[in-house]
C-alpha cells in the first residue's frame, strides 16, 4: 500500500517530533557548517557577554533546559517550549553561549538531539533569538501597547524562524523543504502563539518590576 | 496589597532574577505533573526463523506509524527499505547472512537504529535447519532430561535477549528529576567558574 505525498505528509505532522535533529540525520557539509555558525554566534556572544550579564544568562540558560520538558498538548502533535525568543530579547548574542550550554547539557542527560548535531541544533535555535533581538529589541521601551505587541511578535517569530531552519537544515538530506519546513510550522502553530503569550508577560512584568532587564533601556536605575 | 508591594520590593529589587527564577520553578512543577516525553524515536528487532520483526516506537509509547524503514548490511549498502504499518511494526525476510543495520527514519529529523548482529541470524537460521531434519528420526523418548533442559535453556535465552536488550535500552533513556536538578545545577556551576575567573582577574 502506497500514500500518497501529501497524505504521507499530512502523518508526519500528526506525530510526535521537536526541534532537536538527533544524530546521524544530516549530510556531514549540513553539520559542518551548523558547528561553524554555532561557533562564531558563541564567539561573539561571550564576547559581548559582560560580567554583570552572565547571571542572566545562568538563569535563562537553565529556563530554557527545563522548557524542553514541557509539551504542548495542544494542536495535532505534541509539541515542547522553546524560549528562545525570550533568551533572545534579554541577551541578544548572549543567546548562542546560553543555548549552546544548555542544549549541550539536554543532549548529555536526555539523549535530546545529539553531539554531532549540537552546532546545528544552537544554530536553529539561536539564531532565530539573535535576529528578534535586533528585530524587536527597539520597540520594547516604547509605549506599552507596542512593547506588549513586539514581545508577543518576539515570541512567536522565534520559533517561526526556527521552524524554517529545520526545514532548511532537512532539505540538504532527504525531504524537500516546503513540505518540512510547512509540517513543522503547522505543528509548533500553538507552541509560537504560547511562546508570545509568555514573552509578552515576562516584558510586561520585567517593565514594571525591572526594566533595566530589557533592551534599550536608557533611562536611571530607580528602585 | 502593601504586603505584596514590600515582598515585590524585597525580592525583585535586591534579587533581580526572581522572576526568572520563579518561571523555573514553574516549569519544574509542570514537568513534576506528568508531561509525557516523545523526544526519541527507538526502533528494535528480532529473528525468528529466517524473518527479521521490528518495532518502532517514540518514547513516551507512541508507536511510529507510517515510518520509512531501511535496511544496510555491514558495509552501509541498502538492501531494502519498507514502511512500518499502524502498529509500528514491519518485517521482512533475511535478505543476506550479514550484520544489519536497521535504520528508522520518522521523519523531521527523528532517527533510530537497531543492530542485528550476523551471530543472531546465523543461530537462528541455523537452529531452524538442524531441527527440521532432527525431529524427524527423533521421537520425544529418545530425549533425556539433561537434553531437554539445554534446548529449552537455548531457545529462552535466544527469545530473551532482544527483550533484555531493549528493556536495558529503555530504561536509560526517560529523563529523571535527578538529570534535571543535575542540570541546572551544572549551569550554576558554570556561573560561579566564570565568577571564579572574572575576580580572579579583578584581585591581579
Amino acid at each position: 500500500m502506497k500514500m500518497p505525498e501529501v497524505d504521507s505528509c499530512f502523518f508526519m505532522v500528526l506525530q510526535e517530533f521537536f526541534m532537536h535533529i538527533s544524530e546521524g540525520v544530516l549530510s556531514g557539509p549540513v553539520l559542518a557548517s551548523g558547528i561553524a555558525l554555532a561557533a562564531a554566534g558563541t564567539a561573539i556572544g561571550l564576547k559581548r557577554l559582560d560580567y554583570d550579564r552572565i547571571p542572566h544568562a545562568a538563569i535563562l540558560s537553565a529556563a530554557f533546559f527545563v522548557a524542553s520538558l514541557v509539551h504542548v498538548p495542544i494542536g495535532p502533535s505534541s509539541v515542547h517550549l522553546i524560549l528562545n525568543g525570550i533568551v533572545g530579547l534579554l541577551l541578544g548574542w548572549g543567546a548562542f553561549p546560553t543555548i549552546l550550554t544548555a542544549l549541550l547539557l539536554q543532549g548529555v542527560l536526555f539523549q535530546f538531539g545529539g553531539i554531532t548535531t549540537l552546532g546545528v541544533n544552537t544554530t536553529i535555535m539561536a539564531l532565530p533569538a539573535v535576529i528578534c533581538y535586533y528585530l524587536f529589541g527597539c520597540m520594547i521601551q516604547k509605549k506599552s501597547y507596542i512593547a506588549y505587541i513586539s514581545a508577543f511578535a518576539c515570541g512567536f517569530i522565534s520559533v517561526f524562524l526556527s521552524a524554517i531552519m529545520v526545514g532548511a537544515a532537512l532539505m540538504f538530506t532527504q525531504e524537500s523543504f516546503l513540505g518540512i519546513a510547512a509540517a513543522v510550522i503547522i505543528a509548533h502553530l500553538p507552541v509560537m502563539i504560547i511562546e508570545g503569550v509568555v514573552a509578552a508577560f515576562c516584558v510586561a512584568f520585567l517593565k514594571k518590576v525591572q526594566p533595566e532587564l530589557l533592551p534599550g533601556f536608557s533611562g536611571s536605575i530607580n528602585s | 496589597m502593601k504586603i505584596i508591594h514590600a515582598i515585590k520590593k524585597s525580592v525583585f529589587h535586591k534579587w533581580p532574577y526572581g522572576l526568572v527564577s520563579f518561571m523555573i520553578i514553574f516549569l519544574l512543577t509542570f514537568f513534576l505533573a506528568g508531561a509525557a516525553f516523545a523526544h526519541k524515536v527507538m526502533i528494535f528487532a528480532y529473528v525468528d526463523g529466517d524473518t527479521v520483526y521490528t518495532k518502532s516506537k517514540f518514547s513516551g509509547g507512541k508507536k511510529a506509524k507510517n515510518s520509512q524503514v531501511i535496511v544496510y548490511n555491514q558495509q552501509g549498502n541498502k538492501l531494502l527499505e519498507g514502511k512500518t504499518d499502524n502498529n509500528g511494526e514491519f518485517s521482512f525476510k533475511v535478505p543476506q547472512k550479514t550484520t544489519l543495520k536497521i535504520v528508522l527514519n520518522a521523519g523531521m529529523g527523528h532517527r533510530g537504529q537497531w543492530t542485528l548482529p550476523i551471530e543472531e541470524i546465523e543461530q537462528q537460521t541455523k537452529s531452524e535447519a538442524k531441527a527440521a531434519p532432527k525431529a524427524q528420526n527423533v521421537t520425544a523418548t529418545d530425549l533425556t532430561l539433561p537434553e531437554v533442559q539445554e534446548v529449552v535453556e537455548k531457545v529462552l535465552e535466544t527469545k530473551l535477549r532482544p527483550i533484555m536488550k531493549m528493556l536495558a535500552e529503555s530504561n536509560e533513556k526517560e529523563p529523571e528529576i535527578s538529570d534535571i536538578i543535575g542540570g541546572i545545577g551544572y549551569i550554576f556551576g558554570l556561573m560561579g567558574v566564570a565568577s571564579y575567573f572574572h575576580f580572579r582577574k579583578k584581585n591581579k
